[in-house]
């Protein structure tokens, strides 16, 4: 928010305040046309609105203050009050031209309680964890610039960052995730335009700020941002690691892609035209994923790509594959007419990923991130075992028990694998129950699963309470 | 096999009790100890060792005791006592205790310190920090502490009773450099006298809390200088929701210092009310604190803010 923004609200509020008093003593509705204020008052939330407000402004508001559920509009326009008594609201004054709504403010219960007063009053959290290159949460990004092109990248992945204009200014400084947001360290050059620095950075997702002559502020242009809940917001930009391209033809007004990896949404990525084709430069995490084109409302295939696999239409869709393949192996049947891989990563798809014939069975290549995955094949339609099979990639951490001698099966279920209770089996080695797994740095919560029974690892002294009062075991990962 | 709570299966043992030093403590002068923290967000972290495990302690001045986190803890020797909520809380509720045999840190040792136990685990699990606990009042209490949150630096100087030291601290030879406002403890909290509309404030000094608060049921002249910019839902006990108001402060009076715009959340405080202290009218937490240098010296009851 700009000073001369804040300064405009704080004085329009002083104007509402003093209105409020006169409102309160005369109760007499006032000749004021936009009013719109949150305020305190005798331990209540106090919201004081004016009927006409233009929409933008009444959603503007309602967004700013978390009104969404009172059915604001419906009230103005028709009466209607059943959501905001619901939301045990009380309405005050309601006339033709303003009305008012008030909530008493309720107290936490022991907010001297160490773990409440500390969720209460927390802001953030820890570094690495808010503002991580790559990670499980982060699927695929992509960049949105107005006014100015988006970052040029360089063969050797330099980044070449640029704020445009500022030309009075004397310096400018990049700060963000990639270098701990030190202030001091990267300083831009000037050009006839603007501001450039480049920056070597491997694929991924980076938060950024200018700070121009000691100013923090967010990249304008940029229309990827994220508020970090405080107010305080970044610029996002991501480094990319893969290009949707289309040849441009005659009359292709609009090129939209649309695929697995953003759960089909058909109004998300425009691709833009550039020296006679469509692209859009987006960073997609390591795996397999599917993806159509949408020309002028018309979906297609990627007519470049011949990589692609059945959709359930009977047509196909476009493959991309980011990392490394591994072979998918099924030894003998070779009598069967079909046989398919399917898994937690397609969403189980049983025609999707087809195995081909071999000498002595069938076989597929795929790519998978790392993680805890779970597959089966399907012959003909039928499974290849009772049970899912477990693939963990880049196994790095190995759970062992000594207990549960006397046990028939031993899983093990946590945070790393959606607490599925079948997909991790542990295996009996001489007096133990061993099995592998992935697991991300930092904290994990896990249990073993007994014969059917859920239970703490007895060995693990560490372990927190959950909600149902049987605690999970602790486990942190440095 | 019969189902026992994870509380009855992996109860406290007879085990000798925990001893606990925090590493990184340096004397830089004699009795003078400059102690490196880290932020996870807002918070003062200290590296620090329970017998073998590591980990990370907050500096937490909002806090009066010495809190432990049951996860790592419980396995000590653990005694229970009724709890009675504070003040208007009502209903009871059970806290359990243990004793940490040596908390210390270079030559300063305390023996046979009382410790709460509590779940620190949803902090853990959004800061994504390893806590073994959080260090209170009670245990600052015989020095003069400077947080020097430009350098990451804590500065713990022991004291004499009378609150003098054999050696000044260097940081405090100009008295120039900053103003000294009056503190008092209060139920081991750190509690100020400010002013906020004309009406005096009792807020508490709390470096555990990243947000500035203030209690929805002040007066409305109070609130004549809070800007609300905005309004959130969080979640209270049991799945209560309670709204919370945030904004900006236009200016809070601090022992002859004018501090603006400063940024606020409104809350109800009804239950921070102290058994015998009374209540607070809000807290003063990291943007305040991190405004500039700060320290206190709990045995003469002053705090020194750095202009």
């Amino acid at each position: 928010m700009t000073g001369q923004k804040k300064y405009n609200m704080r004085k329009r509020w002083k104007v509402s305040i003093l209105a409020l008093g006169l409102l309160m003593l005369n109760h007499m509705a006032l000749a004021q046309d936009t009013i719109k204020v949150c305020t305190v008052k005798n331990g209540q939330q106090y919201i004081w609105l004016s009927k006409n407000l233009p929409d933008w402004e009444l959603n503007a508001f309602i967004s700013q203050f978390s009104l969404e559920g009172l059915a604001l509009k419906k009230f103005i326009q028709s009466g209607f009050t059943d959501s905001i008594l619901l939301g045990g609201w009380k309405i005050g004054l309601n006339n033709s031209s303003q009305f008012t709504i008030s909530k008493p403010l309720l107290s936490f219960d022991r907010v001297d309680d160490p773990t409440l007063r500390l969720i209460l009053a927390e802001k953030d959290v820890s570094f690495d964890a808010r503002f991580p290159r790559i990670s499980n949460q982060l699927q695929f990004g992509y960049n949105q610039f107005r006014k100015k092109s988006t970052f040029p990248i360089y063969q050797d992945s330099t980044v070449l960052f640029y704020l445009r204009d500022h030309k009075n200014a004397n310096q400018v400084m990049l700060a963000g995730s990639f270098n701990n947001w030190d202030p001091a360290t990267l300083m831009m050059k000037r050009t006839d335009s603007g501001w450039i620095l480049p920056v070597k950075l491997l694929p991924g997702k980076y938060w950024y700020k200018f700070i121009v002559d000691g100013k923090w502020m967010i990249d304008n242009d940029n229309d990827v941002q994220e508020n970090d809940g405080l107010g305080n917001t970044n610029s996002i930009f991501f480094v990319p690691n893969h290009v949707f391209r289309l040849k441009a033809k005659e009359g292709s007004r609009k090129v939209i892609v649309s695929g697995s990896f953003n759960g089909w949404n058909e109004g998300q990525l425009n691709l833009q035209k550039q020296n006679g084709e469509w692209v859009l430069p987006v960073y997609l995490a390591e795996g397999t994923y599917t993806y159509r084109f949408i020309v002028n409302g018309q979906w297609m295939e990627d007519p470049s790509n011949p990589d692609h696999f059945p959709n359930e239409f009977g047509e196909y869709n476009s493959v991309v594959r980011i990392g490394t393949p591994m072979l998918f192996q099924l030894d003998g049947y070779p009598t069967a007419n079909r046989v398919f891989l399917s898994g937690s990563f397609n969403n189980w798809s049983d025609y999707e990923v087809a195995l081909r014939k071999t000498p002595g069975g069938w076989e597929v290549p795929y790519i998978l991130g790392p993680g805890n995955h779970e597959y089966r094949f399907l012959i003909d339609g039928k499974p290849d075992s009772a049970q899912n099979h477990s693939l963990i990639l880049d196994p790095n951490f190995t759970f062992r028990s000594k207990a549960f001698k006397h046990a028939k099966t031993v899983y093990l279920a946590g945070d790393f694998n959606k607490w599925s209770p079948t997909m991790l089996p542990m295996k009996r080695i001489g007096e133990e129950w061993v099995v592998d797994v992935h697991l991300s740095k930092g904290k994990h919560l896990y249990k073993f699963i007994v014969d059917g029974e859920w239970v703490l690892d007895p060995a693990n002294k560490l372990w927190e309470d959950n909600e149902e009062g049987t605690g999970n075991s602790v486990l942190w990962v440095e | 096999m019969t189902q026992l709570s994870p509380h009855e299966a992996y109860a406290g043992s007879d085990g000798p009790p925990v001893k606990i030093s925090l590493p990184d403590a340096e004397e830089i002068y004699p009795s003078v100890y400059a102690i490196p923290f880290s932020r996870a967000g807002n918070l003062i972290l200290v590296k620090a060792k329970a017998d073998t495990t590591e980990g990370n302690f907050i500096l937490d001045t909002g806090c009066p005791h010495l809190v432990l986190n049951a996860t790592y803890f419980r396995h000590y020797p653990v005694q229970e006592s009724e709890g009675d909520g504070n003040g208007a809380t009502a209903g009871t509720f059970s806290i359990q205790h243990t004793r940490v045999a040596d908390f210390s840190f270079g030559t300063n040792h305390f023996y046979q310190v009382d410790a709460d136990l509590t779940d620190l685990g949803s902090i853990e699990n959004s800061r994504g920090i390893k806590l073994l606990g959080l260090i209170g009042v009670e245990l600052l209490r015989k020095f003069e502490m400077i947080i020097d949150y430009e350098n990451n630096l804590i500065y713990l100087h022991r004291l004499d009773r009378k609150g003098t030291s054999v050696f000044e601290q260097d940081q405090l030879a100009d008295t120039s450099a900053y103003q000294v406002i009056p503190i008092r403890i209060m139920d081991s909290r750190i509690m100020v006298e400010t002013m906020v509309g004309g009406k005096k404030l009792r807020l508490i000094i709390d470096s555990g809390s990243e947000a500035n608060l203030l209690d929805s049921r002040l007066p409305e002249r109070v609130f004549a200088e809070v800007s609300i910019t905005g309004r959130t839902t969080m979640m209270g006990v049991g799945g209560k929701k309670i709204d919370v108001l945030k904004g900006e402060l236009n200016t809070l009076h601090i022992g002859g210092v004018d501090i603006r715009q400063m940024k606020v959340l409104v809350t109800n405080l009804e239950k921070t009310c102290f058994s015998h202290a009374g209540c607070v009218d809000g807290v003063l937490g990291f943007d305040f604190l991190s405004l500039k240098k700060i320290g206190f010296n709990f045995v003469k009851n002053k705090m020194f803010v750095w202009k």
